[in-house]
């Protein structure tokens, strides 16, 4: 058989030939053999690799499945440590969240899995307590990245801080992958083996895909507290909203009911005169006001903040437009709600700059604490409520506590306002007309038209009884429009039957409100061509608080109703700002003295000075000039001889009603010569 | 029964009786004899071939298990070195057989029935095997600790206490390896 070479192919000996096929026979079977193996070697691998890749779909998909079923970020973690643990029989896995209080730093979340705890209790310990800045360490350097990271042996590796102690327990892989959000890495997971482990790049793939699938579950958790934060809190402001106030508020007083020892207090907070800016500079400007008063209030709880005891809270919340509550927990004495209350009301002192304007606010300000022993939210709001509309009434800028005498208050004031409601319907309003008389002359050149309410029973009330709230609840407007279209039909009705060389005036008063309305120039326009009387003999008196909030919107107004020729009036003058360049700048036409100076005319010895120095004024500025309240023979003759043009007063005559007027007017007319 | 058992088989056979000895087990046993290591074969061919060896070798059936299972072993290295490289005694590698070994034969054969075997340590410092299977081939198992001793060159002893060819409802045996 050793003669079986290649040199035999060539022998003619059957037996050689025999041989020879045999031979190549047994190459052919080992040749398939080899080729056998290697096939199975490779299905081997296929299978293998078929085998690890389901596996690890499967992992991703139980990861997937727990992420897509779960709002709490921990718990998702949790699971997709152990899951991760369990699959590549790694030891140890750990999750790091971005630090809340470093830039670029990530910190432990806290969240961990150990198989065997105890035996990797060093590394595990050191790990909770080390945080990483961006690119250091394995963390730093996937939250640099955005992509998971290998280390196949730690000894080796030159940026891994840990690794003494890594070693030490018995640590010599590890991976890390980033939960992301789009590009943002919101977490980094990483995980440990006892032995050196060579990278599965497969492997990483898969772990870049359940980072994407956590990043959900941290998205989902974001989305909802955003939801919860948008739904608790105010827009504008960021302050807690009504929502937020009444829940906190509860719990306030479900503790207090269990505990009478911790009391609170609500401080309700509403800023006069809001709805002037709102009207005058538009929303806007009203949104920026509301924003740094916000800051203003903050900045004064944080401030008192530091003054309170530990366990002390205190919650500012908007409630709705200009409205802002307080609501202190806790507290050991009630006085310090009155404290705060008040330190609220200095930060409004200096002015608030709005689009360049100087803008002065002042709020009204009630406060109720849990004294007066309250078993549910919306009493204490309430009476709260009831203390700031007491400051509003006082003539805001001031802080009230409340006590019960404002309850009867309160229910005294309802039925007003909604008596007041009605009396426009029942037509219960009636005018009255004071003469207003030519000192020269001592003839009646016109009237003050002045509102009186008259109730059915022929009770009437004092305008001072129900203004302020008609101003308050905005009825003045109607009340206003009704003045003003019904003393321009008398005064056309009067100036038809007893017609003068110059004919009758109607002086008509204007509520703050009324002027603002933003048609109000056109409801004069309409009213007096409603009626037929000549423009220049309406006088309208307003009074010069309306134009100190935003002077040049003022001014124009003032200046449309004179290019109509209706006539303007400042009434009260001296009461108030009497700011002359302000009056240098109003184009009024006629100027009122209070009846204060006049008053003082005798009784004070400068009365007779003031009043000279406001003629002298008028004088100057071109102005008529009517002195308010003339009560005797003596105030009309100083007056005269001062130089006062025009006066009015119990003296010539007390308002009177329509017949009474007319009564008047014939009297006169019989003595003056008609035209 | 895989079919790598079969070719181990097949090879240890070929190796130490040559090929025409495989060749006239196959014709006893009255089995078709090609078998790939990524099929799946039935549990009677194994029994017939054993059989067929030990009536030509004039051995028992369990003998020619033990043997089978001490020749396989180096084999068995050949074709998968992972599975010996992270040990260096035939005790861990034993030991390994549940956790390590069996997982990597299910991924390669999906649906591969492995054994589960009960390892105790004794107070001696021996362990003891339990086995509880439909094949009893605890012959087998014996022949292949014989084998995984041989490749880490230890010297190793074992006893059946109870045995299920014998009756017992399952296998227990102790192995003592020589220090």
């Amino acid at each position: 058989m050793g003669a079986l070479t290649p040199l035999a192919a060539a022998s003619a000996d059957p037996l050689d030939q025999l041989n020879l096929k045999i031979l190549k026979l047994e190459n052919r079977l080992q040749r398939e053999r080899v080729a056998r193996l290697k096939a199975e070697e490779i299905a081997e691998k296929g299978l293998s690799d078929l085998y690890e890749k389901q596996q690890q779909l499967t992992l991703l998909e139980t990861i997937a499945t727990a992420a897509n079923q779960s709002s709490s970020v921990d718990e998702t973690m949790r699971f997709a440590l152990a899951a991760i643990c369990q699959h590549t029989g790694w030891g140890f896995g750990n999750v790091y969240l971005p630090s809340a209080t470093i830039a670029d730093h990530l910190t432990p979340a806290g969240v961990w899995h150990a198989s065997d705890p105890a035996h990797l209790e060093a590394f595990i310990s050191l790990t909770l307590e080390t945080s990483f800045a961006i690119g250091e360490g394995l963390p730093g350097r996937v939250y640099q990245s955005g992509k998971p990271a290998w280390i196949s042996d730690l000894t080796a590796d030159r940026n891994f801080p840990r690794a003494a102690v890594a070693v030490l327990s018995g640590c010599r892989a590890a991976f890390a992958f980033p939960v992301l959000v789009g590009n943002d890495v919101l977490g980094v997971l990483e995980f440990f083996h006892h032995n050196t482990v060579g990278p599965d790049e497969q492997f990483l793939g898969v772990l870049a895909q359940i980072g994407t699938q956590l990043g959900r579950v941290v998205e989902r958790r974001r989305a909802e507290q955003k939801l919860m934060h948008d739904a608790t809190h105010d827009p504008l402001t960021g302050l807690p909203n009504r929502l937020l106030f009444s829940d906190r508020l509860e719990r306030a007083v479900a503790t207090h009911l269990r505990r009478p020892d911790i009391g609170f207090a609500v401080i309700f907070i509403d800023l006069d005169r809001f709805k002037l800016v709102n009207d005058s500079l538009g929303h806007s400007a009203g949104d920026v006001l509301l924003q740094e008063i916000a800051t203003r209030f903050s900045q004064v709880l944080v401030e008192t903040g530091h003054k309170l005891a530990a366990g002390e809270a205190v919650t500012l919340a908007r409630l709705g437009g200009d409205e802002f509550t307080i609501l202190l927990e806790d507290i050991g004495r009630s006085s310090i709600a009155v404290d705060v209350a008040q330190s609220l009301q200095d930060s409004l002192r200096n002015p608030l700059f709005i689009d360049g304007q100087e803008l002065y606010s002042s709020a009204s300000i009630g406060v109720a604490t849990s004294e007066a022993g309250y078993t549910c939210a919306a009493d204490i709001m309430r009476d709260a409520d009831l203390a700031m509309y007491r400051a509003k009434a006082e003539g805001r800028a001031r802080v009230e506590i409340f006590n019960q005498s404002l309850h009867v208050e309160a229910k005294r004031r309802l039925t007003m306002e909604s008596d007041l409601r009605n009396a426009l319907k029942k037509k219960e309003f009636v005018l009255h007309y004071q003469p207003i008389v030519a000192l020269s002359s001592r003839e009646v050149t016109g009237f003050e038209a002045l509102v009186r309410w008259q109730k059915s029973d022929g009770h009437i009330i004092p305008p001072s009884d129900f203004i302020p709230l008609a101003e308050e609840t905005g009825l003045i407007v109607f009340i206003g429009s009704w003045v003003l279209e019904q003393s321009l039909k008398t005064l056309a009705a009067w100036q038809r039957d007893y017609p003068r060389a110059t004919p009758l005036t109607m002086s008509v008063n204007v509520s703050p409100r009324q002027f603002h309305q933003t048609d109000f120039v056109e409801q004069v326009i309409d009213a007096v061509i409603a009626s037929g009387v000549p423009p220049s003999t309406l006088r309208l008196e307003i009074t010069e608080s309306v134009t100190i909030q935003n002077a040049q919107h003022a001014i124009g107004i003032l200046e449309r109703l004179r290019q109509f020729g209706v006539r303007v009036s400042i009434d009260d003058f001296g009461t108030g700002y009497s700011s002359l360049s302000y009056l240098h700048q109003l184009p009024f036409d006629t100027l009122k003295i209070d009846r204060s100076f006049v008053s003082a005319l005798q009784s004070r010895s400068d009365g007779g000075q003031i009043v000279q120095t406001i003629l002298d004024l008028a004088k100057n500025l071109n102005l008529d000039v009517v002195a308010e309240g003339t009560e005797s023979e003596e105030h009309v003759d100083i007056l005269h001889q001062m130089g006062c043009g025009f006066a009015q007063g119990y003296f010539f005559s007390r308002p009177l009603n329509e017949a009474a007027a007319i009564e008047l007017l014939s009297t006169t007319a019989k003595t003056a010569a008609p035209v | 029964m895989k079919g790598v058992v079969y070719n181990l088989l097949e090879e240890a056979v070929v190796e130490k009786f040559g090929a025409d000895v495989w060749d006239d087990l196959l014709d006893d046993a009255g089995v078709a004899g090609a078998y790939t290591s990524l099929g799946n074969y039935s549990d009677e061919e194994i029994v017939a071939l054993v059989d067929a060896a030990a009536a030509k070798l004039d051995m028992t059936s369990g003998d020619v298990l033990r043997w089978f299972g001490e020749q396989a072993m180096p084999l068995l290295k050949q074709r998968y070195p992972n599975f010996f490289a992270p040990h260096n005694s035939s005790r861990s590698f034993v030991l390994s057989v549940n956790n390590m070994i069996h997982p990597e034969v299910r991924k390669l054969y999906s649906g591969a029935k492995c054994p589960f075997f009960h390892f105790r340590e004794t107070a001696e410092g021996n362990v003891t095997m339990g086995y509880e299977s439909s094949r009893k081939m605890c012959d087998l198992a014996h022949g292949f600790i014989k084998g995984a001793a041989g490749i880490f060159c230890e010297e190793v002893d074992i006893t059946h206490h109870t045995c299920m060819n014998h009756g017992a409802d399952k296998c227990l045996m102790e192995i003592k390896w020589a220090h």
